[in-house]
């Protein structure tokens, strides 16, 4: 049992996703970044698919009804057991009364607090990630609020002992100027030539608004090739005849702020998309702030799925060391 | 098939696990069809690693872990059914007639959409009387007459779950065209009855909304709780594929529905057809008479 | 004895000094306030996030703007004890 003190921002039940469902426009939801919710997961032992915490820009207070692992992954928001900070990136052990509170964001956006077993709530159409939007699963649909007292669940494979950890070189680092790789495409013939430049070549800012659903960018103006606009399309330049939108594409309504799609976003819509962040830079774009800058790279498929493979054998690294009990 | 032949397909990544194929930039219902019919033989194929198959208005996307099964041979794939795909005149394609009731001129989206004139294009007119005006109807009745008397294909599912885009199965000439609000709504009753260019849509849960509205449906399109007989299987109803008749009614029969709907005991009224694309292409409006005959008197 | 603390934002996001725009602001530089007086708001990701005093003192000055955009750490105000 755990007892939400102070909820923190928004804080959610997360895991890998509602996926399949995309056709009756239900985004998948789940954790942002991946990479930090996987490991989280391994360093208390459970199932990979187990639900965690996420907690974005200001953490919660916790109070912990028994003895258990926890850990915490992900953007650097330093986490203190009763009042004492502790490492990130490590199994941890808390009794019963200890109470888990953190220090203002340092770097990056998210956090992953995994505990053992996982967060007991119910499966929703095979996920128990959090959907706001028409509150479905997650506790209650909805982000933490004060007094709620949430559970933990069974989904343990292997017990890891206190005090494992992630070597440094497993841990990415963040900024505040951000690389985000992306995938030229969709509706990118849309563009003119001269704005596809302006599109890579801009430091854009993110603004206040981002959040699950995605993030917008405030830097140049984009202009789209002239057209008489096809039947069904709508008026403005920057509209298509309604489409599908993939996670971690980029639209750019009138031309005004690119904004990138996330795991809760609308899963269609008449605004053509130009390019998609590839999905190992989902992870990166969770922990990057309002006000922070963001540059659009483009690279082929080659190397979006060399990315892939990269993160993928990591995680067999951050498995290994963990097993080796180092 | 004139139409057909001139629509291009282009093929396109979104990211690592997505492909997007856009059949068609133009709406037509010849290119909702070609996407049913690719979309539903690529379903049939059930191919490891595919995570998601969304048809849409023009195009269509897959999701797939390229960890299974590879970009390019997902996007080979792709471009194999569509070159095997027989012409639209071969093709039958099953789906569900529906009677959708709607309350037009009703109290609720009244109020909401006198909430927003100053976000609206024609500030001193209602929603249906200013787009009647633009399509050239002398009248709201007339205008809801034209939305009543020919079905609408469900051409796409999305935005927010169970939103249907759908497209009336009309000649182009006589397709309704309306703009959006100036400004997007911050309000929209749930189950409003709206439009917007050439799309009616219903909106399932309450929120912001840019299309033009109505009306009011009285039987929900997305019921969380699943607790009606159409929501067994899934928490929303409609299904790219399906033709929707809308039904204008009263206040009474309004009513009386969202008593079933209270009550658990709502049914949509609905039956199977089947059709090839060709044969509705060549004479909607005798497509739109079988339709009604099959639905209220088979 | 006037010792100095700030009050920092624990989130990036736009800085408001007034709880809606047709509304008086929270507190001025001069006056007093006490420990978890509302002296701004800090809105991000559409939500708004009050921000206290910690402790009673009097408002020295507002280091940030109605509006401003912050980032996690910055200091808002100054107050005096």
């Amino acid at each position: 049992m755990i007892k939400v003190l102070k909820p923190g921002l928004q804080t959610t039940v997360q895991d890998r996703g509602r996926i399949g469902y995309y056709e009756i426009g239900m985004p998948p939801s789940g954790a942002m970044d991946k990479y930090a919710y996987t490991v989280a997961n391994m360093l208390v032992g459970n199932a990979l698919d187990a639900a965690v915490l996420e907690i974005t820009y200001l953490g919660p207070v916790l109070e912990f009804g028994k003895r258990m692992k926890i850990s915490l992954t992900g953007g650097e928001i330093p986490p203190k057991i009763n009042g004492q900070p502790v490492p990130m990136w490590t199994t941890l052990e808390v009794r019963e009364g200890d109470q888990l509170s953190f220090d203002f964001v340092k770097g990056g956006a998210r956090v992953y607090l995994a505990v053992e077993g996982g967060i007991a709530v119910p499966l929703v159409m095979g996920s128990r990630s959090t959907y706001t939007l028409i509150g479905i699963g997650g506790f209650e649909g909805r982000a933490l609020a004060e007094g709620d007292v949430i559970h933990t669940a069974d989904m343990i494979r292997k017990p890891v002992a206190a005090g494992a950890s992630v070597d440094a070189s497993l841990i990415p680092t963040y900024g505040k100027t951000h690389e985000i790789r992306v995938v030229v495409g969709l509706c990118s013939y849309r563009l003119t030539e001269e704005s596809k430049e302006t599109f890579l070549a801009t430091e854009w800012t993110v603004t206040p608004e981002a959040n699950r659903t995605g993030y917008r960018h405030r830097g140049e103006r984009l202009q789209f090739v002239e057209r008489e606009q096809p039947f069904g399309a709508g008026s403005n330049p920057s509209n298509v005849t309604d489409l599908g939108y993939p996670i971690g594409s980029i639209q750019v309504p009138d031309g005004v702020e690119p904004i990138v799609l996330l795991h809760d976003a609308v899963t269609g819509g008449g605004y053509a998309t130009i390019a998609t962040v590839i999905s190992t830079d989902l992870d990166r774009m969770a922990q990057v702030k309002t006000n922070e800058k963001v540059r659009f790279v483009s690279v082929t498929m080659a190397e979006a799925l060399d990315a892939r493979k990269d993160v993928q054998t990591k995680l067999g690294r951050v498995a290994e060391m963990i097993e080796s009990g180092s | 098939m004139k139409e057909v032949t001139q629509m291009q397909t282009r093929y396109e990544y979104g990211g690592d696990e997505f492909i997007f194929v856009q059949l068609s930039e133009a709406m037509s219902l010849e290119a909702n069809f070609k996407g049913i019919a690719i979309t539903r033989k690529l379903k049939e194929a059930s191919l490891e690693g595919v995570h998601d198959i969304c048809p849409s208005n023009a195009s269509y996307m897959v999701r797939f872990d390229p960890d299974v099964i590879p970009p390019e041979e997902m996007m080979a794939r792709l471009q194999q059914i569509e070159l095997e795909m027989e012409g639209l005149d071969d093709i039958t394609i099953t789906s569900r007639l529906v009677d959708v009731p709607v309350y037009f001129n009703d109290p609720w989206t009244h109020e909401a959409l006198m909430r927003f004139r100053d976000r609206h294009q024609a500030p001193d007119s209602t929603d249906l009387e200013y787009s009647a005006k633009i399509n050239g109807y002398d009248s709201s009745e007339a205008f809801i007459e034209a939305i009543t008397s020919a079905p609408f294909l469900v051409s796409m599912i999305g935005f927010v779950p169970g939103l249907p885009w759908c497209f009336q199965m009309v000649p182009r000439e006589k397709q309704i065209e309306v703009p959006k609000y100036v400004r997007p709504r911050t309000f929209t009753p749930e189950r409003a009855f709206g439009f917007g260019g050439a799309f009616s849509v219903i909106y399932p849960v309450q929120g912001a909304g840019g299309y033009q509205l109505y009306g009011i449906a009285p039987a929900p399109i997305y019921q969380k709780d699943q607790t009606l007989f159409d929501f067994q299987e899934s928490i929303v109803f409609p299904k790219q594929g399906d033709i929707f008749r809308y039904r204008s009614i009263g206040e009474e029969e309004y009513q009386a529905i969202r008593e079933q709907v209270e009550d658990g005991s709502f049914v949509y009224h609905k039956k199977e057809i089947q059709f090839t694309p060709g044969e509705v292409l060549a004479d909607l409006e005798g497509f739109a008479e079988r339709a009604l005959r099959r639905l209220y008197h088979d | 004895m006037a010792e100095k603390t700030a009050i920092v934002s624990p989130l990036p996001g736009i800085f408001y000094r007034r709880p809606s725009p047709d509304m008086p602001e929270f507190v001025q530089a001069g006056e007093s306030v006490k420990e978890g007086d509302v002296i701004g708001l800090i809105e991000v990701m559409k939500n708004f996030y009050e921000i206290k005093a910690e402790a009673d003192g009097i408002v020295d000055q507002f280091v940030v703007n109605n509006e401003e955009l912050v980032d996690a750490g910055q200091e808002l105000v100054t107050l005096i004890k």
